[in-house]
């Protein structure tokens, strides 16, 4: 699953620790959503796209792979 | 109990790898004991410091992310402990599957007559088997 967290995480100024103090988790998780690593559970999702105030399709995207 | 043991202006970081090596620190300590008690010939000594040891590190594991708010261990933690513990599982079944039923029929035909250790063995295999068993149908169910 593709997404834009860390653009969206510099654009609002915060570092990955910030960020996952934020929403509950620790800093190598958000490390590695960011990196593609690891696809964040639903309830993770939520919380990051109601820290963004946006939808969580706007944070992420399905692979191209994966739209079929 | 780690908010304590961490300055308030620190990171939650800070925490976690205090944690971390709080833990690692008591499971060395534990294992070491147990090796010197071997060595020196105080079994019952390193016995006890083992047990003590795996007791209090397994303790602070269950209790200490209960009393903090900071994230000690989160869903990617869980995941991975759950794709080891699944990978670990995959490789004994397979193991198991490939060389116990042969055991079983090559003894039971007289053609081999396995050593005490490889009956433990298969009797460990055997109860972790069973075990994981009881364990997915509780999980199952609640």
């Amino acid at each position: 699953m593709e997404n834009d967290l860390p653009r969206r995480r510099e654009a609002a100024g915060l570092s990955q620790g910030e960020l996952a103090e934020a929403v509950g988790v620790t800093r190598q998780t958000i490390n590695a959503i960011e990196r593609d690593r690891y696809d964040p559970s639903l309830d993770l999702a939520f919380k990051l796209a109601a820290h963004f105030e946006c939808h969580i399709e706007d944070i992420f995207q399905p692979d191209d792979d994966e739209e079929t | 109990m780690f908010d304590t043991l961490t300055p308030k202006t620190d990171e939650p970081g800070q925490a976690r790898r205090v944690y971390y090596r709080v833990v690692y620190a008591i499971l060395a300590i534990a294992i070491v004991g147990l090796l010197a008690g071997l060595v020196t010939g105080r079994e019952v000594l390193g016995t006890i410091i083992y047990c003590g040891g795996a007791w209090i590190g397994s303790g602070i594991t269950f209790l200490a992310p209960k009393l903090t708010d900071v994230p000690l261990q989160d869903e990617r933690d869980t995941e991975l402990y759950n794709r080891a513990s699944g990978l670990t599982l995959g490789v004994l079944f397979v193991l198991g599957l490939s060389v116990i039923p042969a055991i079983y029929v090559l003894e039971a035909a007289g053609r081999i007559e396995p050593p005490p250790e490889v009956t433990g063995a298969i009797l460990l295999a055997s109860g972790l088997f069973l075990l994981w068993g009881v364990a997915y149908g509780i999980v199952k169910r609640r």
